[in-house]
């Protein structure tokens, strides 16, 4: 067991969970400034955008802001990290697929469930999940899968 | 087509590769952003003893290689192109950990572009190796080029 928990204790059909946060403006742009700072190496702001401005969001046929869909995918790769620690960052995989928009003032909960658990002859374990982020529905905003293969426990 | 706006890319378009040193405050800030709290992307504190990058960093490649590449629409600089896009699918698959301090050169291609259902889509393959070969994670991505579909298969 590391800081990052461990996969101990999963089986087929245990589900793990990541966290849950509403999307809120200043969420928004902490991600996008902090995007455009690490691609600048600088502090950097974001501007006007999609995920910004509601004026040019509705000039573009959206209802209003959205979130950056990597936003709802960072906040798998954390449950993944936690849940799988170095191994997810040696040899994981991550897809997410944003399947409905996340406006302002969604409440998101990040989920994920082990599809399988397979011993590999090297001596490892491979486990493949579906991952998600939905709404206070159960409406599911971003799908997709992962997987990671980890020392034998 | 390089050198224009990202709309004008096509399949088969290979970029030309962009190499930069990672450093602290590139980890630090985006795990920051994206309230990744763990130790390991902030300091040392970490396994190895060196600082680690954000694995879904690799979307800040992409942003980086189209900067470089797509020179009338510089979004990182904060220039903006004729529509907004909307990104539609993520999949990394990571090799390796990228430490600060590393040299990291990532490369890549449009492997496809198409219309389906009256929306343009491009579809990208990035690669990243550190500056000794070492592969740090390869990365396929789905973009809708504008949110709005095609007028006339709206009103079909």
């Amino acid at each position: 067991m590391n800081e990052h928990g461990g996969p101990s204790g999963l089986t087929v059909g245990s589900e793990i969970k990541g966290p849950v946060r509403v999307v809120t403006p200043e969420r928004i742009e902490w991600y996008d400034s902090a995007m455009l700072s690490a691609a600048k190496g600088e502090l950097a702001r974001v501007a006007s955008n999609i995920h910004t401005n509601e004026e040019y969001a509705r000039t573009q046929g959206l209802a209003g802001i959205i979130a950056d869909g990597m936003i709802s995918t960072n906040w798998i790769s954390s449950m993944l990290l936690q849940c799988f620690g170095m191994a997810y960052l040696e040899n994981g995989e991550l897809r997410t697929k944003f399947i409905k928009p996340i406006f302002l003032g969604t409440k998101v909960f990040v989920r994920g469930r082990v599809l399988s658990r397979e011993p590999n002859a090297s001596g490892t374990v491979t486990y493949r999940l579906e991952v998600w982020c939905e709404d206070g529905d159960r409406t599911k905003l971003t799908v997709g899968d992962a997987s990671v293969e980890v020392a034998a426990v | 087509m390089l050198g224009g706006y990202i709309s004008d890319l096509e399949a088969g378009d290979v970029f030309e590769p962009v190499e930069y040193e990672l450093t602290s405050f590139m980890a630090s800030e985006y795990a920051h952003g994206v309230e990744e709290n763990s130790e390991w992307m902030h300091s040392p504190e970490a396994p190895g003893g060196r600082q680690i990058r954000p694995p879904t960093m690799i979307h800040v490649d992409k942003m980086r290689i189209l900067e470089e590449n797509c020179l009338k629409e510089k979004r990182v600089a904060g220039d903006m192109g004729p529509d907004a896009r909307i990104h539609y699918e993520y999949h990394a698959r990571h090799a390796s950990v990228a430490f600060v301090g590393e040299r990291l050169i990532v490369s890549g291609r449009i492997t496809d572009k198409y219309v389906k259902r009256g929306r343009h889509y491009i579809d990208y393959f990035l690669e990243v190796h550190t500056s000794d070969g070492r592969l740090v994670t390869t990365y396929t991505d789905k973009t809708l080029l504008q949110y709005e579909a095609d007028k006339e298969f709206v009103d079909e």
